[in-house]
């Protein structure tokens, strides 16, 4: 008994070791009772200080966000990402309702139907009310604001007013004096200095007119929290709404409603077929007859294309920086390691790498660009790659799991600027690898009279491998940084693609979604981080996590 | 004192070290370690070198086993100049040089499988079995060498070399890390293979008793740099010696206290050189330390404070 708990907690240090996430080593041990008091001051001061200082971040965010008004609204606070997150997985979602719509058939069509309109009916109802609501709110707004407005309002008139005055008293002033000054009562200097001081003034008038101005529009542009709540409210019961409709649209139109309208035309046709005597009619009814049955069966294949959500493009985002990562190792590796046996090679590659290694990836992305697109003229959409890669089955049967990525030219390009990028650390670390083996290594080869191969797979590369890995990891790094830059650069859908959008959007909603973004790419990037460690703690033999 | 003939007999030798030289290094700056070296050693002779650490015994095996190439002379085994390592010289390294990323099992079946391709698997699992056996490493045969003690490499070292069936065993300081009941036991067991299996075998050790008590003929390498070897010493025992009467073997004591003062008498020559090499200044250096307060306030300190 005692032993398998012992197991079971050894067990679970060992994955936390490997994994990398040592801040649950004292919990979990605490769980099993060894050394309570340790266990507590170590939770205390590696898990409770970060998390009440990260909170204490947070909170600054929330504070000091608001306060700097940009073009595009205030800087979003930690509860607008979190909206921005709810909202962007129920935009999600209703993709996913449309797409399965799309696909219903018969009963469950039906069935689906009178659901959705059930539900219009409901959300019709609450829409009514929230829009009362808003309504309500905005009216009372309107209220508040006036009554901030009106004295301000008043001010401004008292000031219009003063002013009026004192720009007459100020003129006759002048024309007094200039009429001294021309009888050679008061010097020329005189006159001089009065319209300087009365320029002055005005400026100053001007410019307490102008700060109340600012004043009340302010107060009309930032209505009360509580009028965009209820605007807000209302509007998402209207996107609701909207939803639905499209929904309903869909059952009605579906994959199933098309298929078996175009399948009626066939037999309409081929009855009248049956039926004419007219030889032109037969030609263009037997058209009728082909034509109509080959959509019917065209349709088979057709999938409801949904819009792009970040889920989706968060799944591109990884599926191109793979690709590119694969590229970059299956040339790094096998160069690396030629470079790292040869100092002839690593002569004559030393300065490939040492100029192409700091160029910019938005250079290898136009070069690219230019280079890897002319492969796909004259039309992209119709070259085979992309026919291949997005046709919905392969050979006819199998059903091919990369449809849904829409591979396009700018995912190519992407993907060769990560790989072109990511060549680079994994090239020099296997290099390094290979070439710092430790040489009584070598000798037991030699003992062992190992031919070239062998010595390669079983001393050489096992040696190495460590090292490779620590490469590798860099390389996927520099790869995940490298595409976000490249999708915004070449409008290549996926995570980059997706701020970029946001950006040139521009509302207050897309800035708290670039922000939502900013966490994605770190959390994904983090846990690809992870990953790699993982995978190196698993090829390395000096620390203890080889046998793991 | 009656010192031992060296053996020049001109007839061929199974394994021959033909006035080597061994240095390292660019011309402007070499180190001679090795000079004028000449062993011949006979078919299924044991013979132990002896020699300071730093002398050049490593080295004197690596050019045995072909991995290092003499400066000058030559090495031969049974009339062919020794060209590249391979596993007929069965070289035990001192450093083990086992592979860390394979457990010692599988560091043996590398070996193994290299060696002898024909050998089906079952017969490869129980060579493997076999050795780690014989070393008492049946218990951590699937642990990586870095979750070994030093002892435990060693043997696995031991065993991996032993199953290459060399003809020429080439240990360098093979039991220098084992405790001394293990080392006995080990001890036993190279000769057993060594008489049973008749084997030639240059050993390397640190310690006269070991050297008694298994080889044939030891050779003491003289002090480095430029290391030779000296005059061998014959051991003249009958077989099996047997280590737990051993001390009381009057040949047994007479080697000892021989080889001993002869490697003593080693050492202060060589200390009398470096002597002579670097005249030791023998004044004290001068103390540069500003006088400060702090050392005599600490005496004060430290004085009974009684009277405050
Ligand atoms: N590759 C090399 N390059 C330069 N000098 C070397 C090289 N190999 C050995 N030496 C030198 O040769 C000398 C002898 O080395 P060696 O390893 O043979 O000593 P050793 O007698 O085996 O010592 P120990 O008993 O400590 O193992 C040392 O002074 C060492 O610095
Ligand atoms: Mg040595």
């Amino acid at each position: 008994m005692a032993k398998t708990k012992d197991k079971i907690k050894y067990g679970l240090l060992r994955l936390i070791d490997l994994s990398g996430f040592k801040i649950f080593d004292p919990p979990v041990r605490l769980i099993f009772g060894e050394d309570p008091q340790k266990q507590i001051r170590d939770i205390a001061k590696f898990m409770v200080l970060p998390i009440i200082f990260l909170t204490i971040c947070i909170w600054i965010w929330h504070v000091v966000a608001p306060t700097h008004k940009t073009k595009s609204g205030a800087v979003p606070t930690p509860k607008k990402v979190l909206v921005a997150y709810s909202e962007n997985s129920r935009y999600g979602e209703r993709e996913q309702e449309k797409v399965k719509d799309f696909e219903l058939t018969g009963e469950l069509r039906i069935a689906r139907i009178a659901e959705v309109e059930v539900k219009l009916v409901e959300l019709e109802k609450e829409a009514a009310e929230k829009q009362e609501v808003s309504a309500k709110a905005s009216k009372e707004g309107a209220a508040i604001i006036q009554s901030q407005i009106a004295p301000l309002k008043i001010q401004l008139s008292q000031l219009k007013g003063e002013v009026k005055i004192a720009k007459q008293e100020r003129k006759t002033a002048l024309e007094t004096l200039a009429a001294k000054v021309a009888a050679k009562e008061e010097s020329a200097d005189a006159i001089l200095t009065l319209v300087k001081q009365q320029a002055l003034t005005t400026a100053a008038e001007k410019e307490r007119k102008k700060t109340l101005e600012a004043q009340i529009k302010g107060i009309r542009d930032d209505p009360p929290e509580s009028i965009k709540a209820a605007q807000l409210a209302a509007n998402k019961v209207e996107d609701e709404i909207q939803h639905y409709k499209k929904r309903l649209d869909i059952l009605n139109g579906n994959k199933e409603v098309r298929k078996a309208a175009l399948l009626a035309k066939v037999s309409e046709a081929k009855a009248e077929l049956a039926a004419t005597a007219d030889p032109e009619v037969v030609l263009a009814k037997s058209k009728a007859v082909l034509t109509n049955s080959k959509n019917a069966d065209g349709i088979e294949a057709q999938k409801f294309a949904p819009n792009a959500t970040i889920a989706w493009q968060t799944k591109r985002s990884l599926a191109t920086v793979f690709v590119g990562f694969f590229i970059a190792a299956a040339v790094a590796i096998p160069l690396g390691i030629m470079c790292g046996l040869n100092r002839i090679v690593m002569a004559c590659l030393t300065p490939i790498i040492s100029i192409f290694r700091p160029v910019s990836p938005v250079v290898w992305l136009l070069i690219f660009q230019i280079i890897v697109g002319a492969f796909f003229l004259p039309d992209p959409a119709k070259h085979p790659l992309f026919v291949t890669l997005n046709s919905t089955y392969w050979f006819g049967w199998i059903k091919n799991p990369i449809a849904f990525l829409n591979t396009n030219p700018a995912m190519i390009f992407s993907a060769c600027t990560v790989a072109m990028c990511a060549l680079w650390p994994a090239l020099v670390n296997t290099a390094l690898g290979v070439s710092a083996i430790d040489k009584d290594h070598l000798n037991v080869a030699r003992v062992l009279k190992l031919g070239f191969w062998s010595r390669l797979f079983k001393i050489i590369i096992p040696s190495a491998l460590p090292l490779v890995f620590a490469g590798l990891r860099i390389s996927l790094g520099v790869g995940w940084m490298v595409l976000i830059a490249a999708e915004a650069l070449s409008s290549s859908d996926g995570l980059g693609k997706f701020v970029w959008d946001e950006y040139q959007n521009g509302s207050s909603q897309s800035f708290a979604n670039i922000f939502l973004a900013c966490f994605i790419v770190g959390i994904i990037g983090f846990f690809l981080d992870r990953i790699m460690i993982i995978l190196q703690k698993l090829v390395s033999f000096d620390d203890g996590s080889a046998t793991a | 004192m009656a010192r031992p003939r060296r053996n020049t007999n001109p007839a061929m030798s199974y394994l021959e070290i033909d006035h080597v030289d061994v240095s390292f290094g660019p011309i402007s700056d070499r180190t001679h370690v090795l000079s004028d070296i000449h062993l011949s050693v006979e078919e299924n002779e044991f013979v132990a070198v002896i020699g300071f650490s730093g002398a050049g015994k490593s080295t004197l095996m690596s050019l045995l086993c072909g991995l290092q190439k003499p400066t000058k002379g030559e090495v031969r085994m049974d009339g062919n100049i020794i060209k590249e390592p391979g596993p007929d010289l069965g070289m035990m390294f001192q450093n083990y040089s086992l592979l860390p990323w394979l457990t010692v099992n599988e560091n043996i079946r590398l070996a193994v499988k290299t060696v002898f391709p024909k050998l089906s698997k079952k017969e490869i699992t129980e060579k493997i079995a076999h050795y780690v056996e014989m070393v008492k490493l049946s218990h951590a045969g699937d642990k990586l060498p870095h979750e070994l003690s030093g002892g435990m490499r060693q043997r696995a070292s031991l065993a991996r070399t032993l199953s290459l069936d060399p003809k020429v065993l080439l240990l360098d300081e093979p039991l220098s890390a084992l405790d001394a009941l293990t080392r006995s036991e080990l001890q036993e067991q190279i000769l057993n293979i060594w008489e049973k299996e008749k084997r030639t075998v240059v050993m390397i050790t640190n310690d006269v008793d070991e050297a008694v008590l298994m080889a044939d003929r030891i050779v003491p390498l003289t002090m480095g740099p430029s290391a030779t070897l000296a005059d061998a010493y014959p051991v003249n025992m009958a077989r099996p010696r047997d280590h737990h009467t051993l001390n009381d073997h009057p040949e047994f004591k007479r080697l000892k206290t021989e080889i001993t003062s002869y490697m003593m008498g080693l050492n202060k020559e060589a200390r009398a050189i470096s002597k002579d090499v670097v005249p030791m200044p023998n004044v004290r250096p001068k103390d540069f330390s500003p006088p400060t307060a702090a050392p005599r306030l600490k005496n004060k300190v430290s004085q009974p404070t009684s009277a405050a």
